[in-house]
């Protein structure tokens, strides 16, 4: 690698280099130290998001990066290999499951009550819950991953079959299947209101009292720093998001990726050229369920509160909503799309509880704030409804955020199919070509 | 990066006379590890290291003593810029062979008349198309081709001819040699002689049939010493080294490029960079951002030209940016030709300000970010051209000198530059130039000057006066009495009829200076005028047709447009104004095809046969004067 010669390559590895250059080396160096000493609270740099997102912004944040896990994978079927599934929540959820059976509380003869909880005063449970094993992390996340992918492969030969909007129908079967499964067997799935125990994320070596690193408790980690327990949840999720980032970005530039991609772009031409379809089809459901099942124990683990209604058909289309806002078949747009549709509402909703403290200020803030919002009194008008939530006009944040993400998909499908990652090639290539336009 | 584990340690039969050959071998020596060239392949640069570069040099010219090749036996080289060249070349001077070069563009007939005349042994073709000019002629046409050594298999494999030899085999016939013949290749070198020719530089051959001139072991020794080891000619008196990066592009053969490449790498361990082909160059100067860059006007009349089209179709915001900079670059070339080419204290500044919004990259986009030294020579260049490159920034200096005196003869030195002379003698031959008091011929005696051409004594003894002086052929004059002008070539100065005496090329590069004329031709010779053939350039004045939706279908019908004469008419118009009245072109004529090598209106150098391009037009010349 020369230095201050950005395009001469002299080997093939410099060429297909995941950062080719030293500039691009460095900036990536800085982003992971400022997201770092973001995440350690460090003054100046938590004043962004906390000014975007309030003081828990960590949380949300948290939860971005287990999106991103599964919107890689959504990505590697959907953008590289051109499978358009719907299925991907049910992914999610068989990842969780197995995440639950093998890493769920162990249950002694009375004790499932620990594992399924609430069941007995809804009334909804008949039977005994079941508990999980027990086993610690590193062996239900991975699992949870083959599990999900086992599945993915066993659905895959349907992409042989169908193709386009037909295969995109048979994968919302799967969701549905997901659901109804979730109903007929409630000792594993808890009811639909709360779900059940999720395992931890503490580390293990085995079934020990304490756990190696400690992941739910405030406390010291590795007798050195003392972090809160979000900070140490997103330090490890971010971790494992960075490995799978790194993972699906080789995968994109070897020989695997590059026969996904010649399927995606026409698989019989690809199949002509040389490349099973079938094989590389079944890979990439193999590897998308993959990383769907991973993200789907990580989310459950982190959120709690999960029942089977939460791998529903809206998550599938929230998946899609962020290949095509941040680009499909591009890592970088994945991500983009993944910040901006995760995070997006939270900010919509930040801003218009900030907007309700000043609708009594007066001035130009309180008119716009007025203008904006209704309480739903008398005369009171404005699109969105800070009151209870009540179906129709005027609309929640929450429903304004579904009508936000139809009106963005329409709008990048037509005038920007790269998403905002195609927005970012076109200010970049603008610059590149300085002074000349091509 | 291989790092040669054992240098090939000659057999100590003394060093002999220094040659390009043994200053590789020294390379290799004292550096094996350190880069030497980088040839693109598969769109990788691909790196040879000195002593890889030294080993496959050895394996060669085994190879050539295992084809029979004997002291002064020549070999033909036809082929692109690429290591293979260069080794080839090498390897020759090795065994004391003499080294020619073929333009890769030569048409079957040229290469006949030259392999008639040289004579080679080997003969290396470069692909299927260069083996393919040799094999079409009947065999009996040049018997002294023992072996046709092809380096691009394709479609040459199938070939039935005994006289084939694909380069791989032909070194693993070096490497036999080599371990059966141990040091047969060093006791060569060791005999050498300053006295070798070394290489035969064809002579492009603007009248008559190409000349063989013989340069010697001596006068290169010579050329490195004096063209390449000057330290004045460099900005910051900082010789040419191994961290300096070269585009190999220009023909290898012609002397400029043999001294600017090879030579360079052997006396200074510069690396040279092959460019893929012509019309790759200006992606791989992205990419290599040379650090010294040698072009020939007509290349950088088509950089010009480029940033100015390229700039027209900018966006309008990005135009007004490199319109405004562009004024402070004409500034800027300005004070800095009225400042000996060098830097005022306020033009840096201005300057600085430009590098930031526009100059760094207008660079980098033209791969010139880095150049610390540029050079143009081999043709006339417009003032004009040198202004506009000084204005953004790069260091231009114009040299000269001719095939028949290595190239050795006068240069501009970093900070004594006069834009519009081909700059002052360099120091060691200063008692070895003089312009001739009477024809005003530039004549030269030194040590670069050439012992003859091949197997041509009568041209030769034409080409000395009585007392041993090369007779250039260039008309010059001093200018403050240190730097020097070239008029014109004595051949071309046209006497009209009213007996005054004009340079047709100084009107030529004004009208070539403008961005629409490739080419152009004055005629007068013992007539009443002055008139013109010009050649269009298509580029450009399509480009300025497209803009005026000016439908056109070939290039013969471009020239035929009306609007198009008005548009050329202007740039005459244009031209006339800066000179005298005799000197001003009546008339003009748009020649209706592009002038070609091929049709033996361009000589392999891309310069104007001027009779052929007479005899072809005569109707229209005589047009213009009836």
């Amino acid at each position: 690698m020369s230095f201050g010669r950005p395009l001469l390559r002299t080997s093939y590895e410099a060429d297909a280099a995941i950062l080719p250059t030293w500039f691009q080396k460095g900036s990536a160096i800085v982003a992971l130290l400022g997201v770092t000493l973001m995440a350690l609270g460090f003054g100046p740099l938590e004043a962004i998001p906390k000014f975007l997102l309030g003081n828990t912004w960590i949380n949300p944040v948290t939860i971005t990066v287990v999106f991103a896990i599964a919107a890689l994978g959504i990505n590697i079927l959907v953008g590289v290999t051109g499978q358009v599934s719907l299925g991907h929540a049910f992914f999610m959820g068989t990842g969780a499951y197995t995440a639950v059976m093998l890493g769920g509380n162990v249950g002694e003869e009375e004790s499932w009550k620990a594992c399924v909880p609430f069941h007995d005063n809804m009334g909804l449970l008949a039977e005994q819950g079941e508990c999980g094993l027990g086993l610690p992390i590193w062996i239900w996340l991975p699992a949870s991953g083959v599990v999900a992918a086992a599945i993915g492969v066993l659905v895959s030969p349907a992409a042989v079959k169908v193709r386009g909007l037909y295969l995109a129908i048979v994968t919302v079967g799967l969701v549905f299947i997901g659901l109804h499964l979730g109903r007929m067997l409630p000792e594993w799935a808890g009811d639909f209101e709360s779900g059940r125990k999720w395992p931890k994320l503490d580390l293990r070596l085995w079934k020990e009292e304490t756990p190696l690193v400690e992941m739910t408790e405030d406390g010291k980690w590795f007798g050195l720093i003392h972090l809160s327990e979000e900070q140490k949840q997103f330090f490890f999720l971010f971790s494992i998001m960075l490995l799978m980032l790194w993972f699906a970005k080789n995968l994109v530039r070897s020989r695997t990726g590059r026969a996904l991609q010649a399927i995606r772009d026409r698989d019989v031409a690809a199949e002509v050229m040389g490349v099973p379809e079938f094989k590389y089809k079944r890979i990439g459901f193999a590897i998308s369920s993959a990383y769907a099942g991973i993200a789907g124990a990580l989310f459950a683990s982190l959120n709690g509160r999960v029942s089977p209604v939460d791998f529903g058909l809206l998550l599938s289309v929230d998946f899609i909503a962020i290949l095509l806002i941040g680009g499909a078949g591009t890592i970088a747009g994945t991500m983009l799309g993944t910040v901006f549709v995760e995070l997006l509402p939270e900010v919509v909703e930040k801003f218009t509880a900030w907007m309700a403290t000043k609708l009594d200020a007066g001035g130009p803030v309180g008119l716009i704030s007025n203008f904006l919002l209704t309480e739903g009194g008398e005369g009171d008008f404005g699109p969105i409804s800070i009151a209870t939530v009540a179906p129709g006009w005027p609309m929640s944040t929450f429903q304004w955020n579904f009508v936000i993400y139809g009106v963005l998909i329409v709008v990048f499908l037509i005038f920007e199919p790269l998403g905002l990652f195609g927005v970012w090639l076109k200010v970049r290539n603008y610059w590149k070509g300085w002074p000349f336009s091509y | 990066m291989a790092v040669v584990t054992e240098p090939n340690h000659a057999p100590d039969v003394g060093a002999g006379y220094p040659t390009v050959a043994s200053r590789a071998r020294e390379w290799a020596a004292s550096k094996p590890a350190q880069l030497a060239m980088r040839e693109k392949d598969f769109g990788i640069w691909r790196e040879y290291t000195w002593g890889r570069t030294w080993d496959l040099v050895l394996d060669a010219a085994h190879g050539l003593l295992a084809l029979g090749v004997d002291v002064g036996d020549r070999v033909t080289v036809h082929s692109e810029d690429r290591p293979e060249w260069v080794i080839m070349d090498l390897a020759t001077v090795a065994v004391r062979g003499v080294t020619v070069g073929l333009y890769p563009t030569n048409p079957s007939a040229e290469v006949e008349y030259t392999l008639n005349d040289c004579t080679p042994k080997v003969h290396l073709a470069e692909d299927q198309e260069q083996v393919d000019k040799v094999l079409d002629l009947p065999s009996d046409s040049f018997p002294s081709v023992d072996k046709v050594i092809f380096v691009e298999p394709r479609g040459v494999r199938k070939y039935d001819d005994d006289r084939l030899l694909f380069w791989d085999d032909f070194l693993a016939l070096g490497r036999e040699h080599k371990a059966a013949n141990p040091g047969a290749v060093e006791a060569l070198m060791a005999a050498a002689d300053a006295d070798d020719v070394m290489t035969l530089v064809y002579t492009s051959g603007t009248t008559g049939p190409p000349k063989g001139a013989m340069i010697t072991n001596a006068n290169c020794e010579f050329g490195i010493q004096t063209t390449v080891d000057t330290p004045e000619r460099m900005p910051g008196g900082k010789l040419p080294g191994p961290e300096d990066q070269v585009l190999t592009y220009l023909p290898l053969c012609h002397i400029a490029e043999r001294i600017f490449s090879t030579w360079h790498l052997v006396g200074r361990g510069v690396v040279l960079n092959f460019a893929e082909s012509v019309e790759a160059v200006n992606a791989n100067l992205r990419e290599i951002q040379p650090t010294l860059f040698f072009a020939v006007p007509r290349i950088w009349e088509k950089l010009m030209a480029a940033v100015i089209i390229r700039g027209n179709s900018s966006s309008r915001f990005k135009k007004l940016w490199l319109n405004m900079t562009m004024k402070w670059a004409g500034w800027i070339g300005r004070q800095r030709v009225a400042n000996n080419g060098d830097w005022t204290p306020l033009t840096r500044v201005v300057y600085g300000v430009g590098w930031l919004i526009v100059f760094r990259a207008l660079r980098e986009r033209l791969g010139m970010r880095r150049v610390r030294w540029a050079g143009t020579g081999a043709a006339p260049i417009a003032p004009e051209v040198l202004e506009f490159f000084l204005g953004i920034g790069l260091n231009v200096y114009e040299l000269y000198g001719m095939t028949e005196n290595t190239a050795i003869a006068t240069a501009n030195f970093h900070g004594r530059v006069k834009v519009g002379t081909v700059g002052e003698p360099y120091p060691q031959i200063k008692d070895g130039f003089r312009i001739d008091d009477e024809t005003g011929e530039i004549q030269c005696k030194h040590g670069g000057v050439f012992v003859g051409y091949w197997g041509k004594p009568e041209k030769t003894a034409e080409t000395f006066t009585e007392d041993g002086w090369l007779m250039t052929g260039d008309v010059g004059e001093w200018v403050d009495g240190t730097h020097v002008k070239i008029v014109d070539r004595i051949k071309h100065i046209i006497i009209t009829a009213g007996g005054k005496n004009i340079s047709p090329s100084e009107i030529e590069n004004t009208l070539k200076t403008s961005p629409f004329i490739n080419e152009a031709m004055v005629i007068g010779d013992r007539r009443k005028y002055l008139t013109a053939l010009i050649n269009i350039e298509l580029d450009t004045v399509g480009d300025w047709a497209l803009r005026r939706n000016l439908p056109y279908t070939t290039y013969k019908d471009l020239t035929e447009k009306s609007e198009v004469m008005e548009l050329i008419s202007a740039e005459v118009d244009k031209c006339n104004e800066k000179f005298a009245r005799v000197e001003g072109i009546k008339k003009f004529r748009l020649i209706p095809k592009e002038l070609d090598h091929e049709d033996g209106e361009l000589t392999a150098t891309q310069k104007l046969k001027r009779s052929s391009v007479e005899d072809a037009f005569s109707e229209m010349i005589e047009e213009m004067y009836s």
